[in-house]
């Protein structure tokens, strides 16, 4: 059953069989928490998101389309339910400013683990709409089509998105004196 | 080329998307543009550093809690099957033929004239006090901690439920009906008493259209709900 794709799981799961579902669990549990959590950037809120995500997708699993790649779907609700996640949480004040002061001198080298941070703290601090396609393209890896799939968006605007997240990206960091 | 055309390259670029006329118009660019140069260096560092964060691992319980969370949307109700839905009319048909077959009984022993009579006839096949039960409405259970099905039946004495549930830690039923409620437990093992099928009276209930809910608990945890109904005109 690991080697089965997605589409044969589906179908499993659509009738009835609760290991088929338990598959996708497993295999797409990691991608979607990690999206969840560089969204939200809060390991418990991600983790209630994962949960929220999968669990949707099997109460809707008869409204999938399987025109649709599996894994444009699911991690279209992941992104759906992050983002209103994020306008049920408190505002990210506690990601900005203090935690930034007190990072190394501008000077220094930033190591890998304080890069990470930096990036983190960056990408609370630009829009979720540009941090989502950060995520996709990033650490989901995804092409621009599938982007595009996931965000119901052309992959035109989807281009033109992700640079100026990027962009957004890079000018937060300059402003931290991360780069 | 306008400037954003460049951007637009350099983004290309990153990406690995540029064929080999796009790389030498970005490449004579950047080397006449140094702050085109920065900036191409800047996001190259920016996605190098994006691709180099872990990933995450998920917490473990996160699993467990997704198909621990399952039960509660597997043990709804299900969809009667279509033969289930017909039950009533196809037990009206049986009773129809039944009923048919015995007047041509009767009618072919008056004709030949001998063996009991008719009355005698009659109350053999009826089986007086033993009237089997009806059942009016059905709920099926499957896919989850609690599966089988539970009916609303009627006999003699009036209406009552049958549960027929098969699961792997005890039952409990709430019943709210008629005003009044009741909680069967420890259904669902073969050890329970009376085994996995169970007949319980409900004294009250008969109204036309009124509503049976019932609730299934396992473990202090609702794992379901289902509601049967007395058929209109009953």
């Amino acid at each position: 059953m690991e080697d089965e794709d997605d589409g044969t799981l589906v179908r499993r799961c659509r009738d009835g069989e609760l290991k088929a579902f338990d598959q996708l669990v497993l295999r797409y549990q990691k991608p979607v928490f990690n999206a969840a959590f560089r969204m939200l950037r809060n390991p418990e809120d991600a983790r209630d998101v994962a949960q929220t995500v999968f669990l949707k997708v099997f109460e809707h699993l008869e409204q999938y389309d399987p025109n649709l790649k599996f894994y444009s779907w699911i991690y279209r609700i992941t992104l759906n339910e992050s983002i209103n996640a994020l306008g049920r949480l408190r505002p990210c004040e506690a990601i900005s400013g203090n935690e930034t002061d007190q990072s190394p001198g501008l000077e220094q080298q930033v190591e890998n683990e304080q890069m990470s941070r930096a990036i983190e703290q960056a990408l609370m601090r630009i829009q979720p709409d540009h941090r989502a396609v950060i995520v996709l393209r990033h650490f989901l890896h995804l092409g621009y089509q599938d982007m595009g799939d996931i965000l119901e968006l052309p992959e035109k605007t989807v281009k033109s998105r992700l640079y100026t997240a990027r962009q957004l990206l890079r000018d937060v960091l300059v402003e931290d004196g991360v780069c | 080329m306008s400037e954003p055309t460049y951007l637009e390259l350099i983004h290309a670029s990153i990406d690995g998307e540029l064929d080999e006329h796009q790389r030498s118009e970005l490449a004579s660019h950047l080397l006449a543009h140094p702050e085109s140069r920065a900036l191409r260096d800047g996001l190259k560092d920016v996605c190098a550093a994006l691709e180099g964060m872990v990933a995450v691992d998920p917490p473990p319980q996160l699993r467990a809690g997704i198909l621990a969370a399952l039960p509660r949307l597997t043990a709804r109700p299900q969809p009667l099957p279509r033969a289930a839905r017909w039950s009533a009319p196809v037990w009206r048909y049986a009773a129809a033929f039944a009923g048919a077959l015995i007047a041509a009984a009767v009618l072919y022993e008056a004709r030949v004239g001998h063996s009991p009579d008719a009355t005698q006839v009659s109350g053999t096949m009826a089986g007086a006090g033993t009237r089997a039960a009806d059942i009016v409405d059905t709920v099926r259970l499957d896919r989850g901690p609690v599966e089988g099905r539970v009916s609303l039946y009627r006999n003699a004495a009036g209406f009552g439920l049958e549960l027929e549930l098969v699961a792997g830690a005890p039952v409990d039923v709430l019943v709210a009906g008629a005003d009044q409620k009741l909680r069967i437990t420890g259904v669902g093992l073969p050890d329970s008493p009376g085994g996995p099928r169970l007949r319980v009276a409900l004294p009250g209930v008969g109204t036309s259209g009124q509503t049976v809910g019932l609730t299934f608990v396992v473990a202090g945890r609702e794992v379901g709900a289902a509601t049967l109904s007395v058929p209109p005109g009953r």
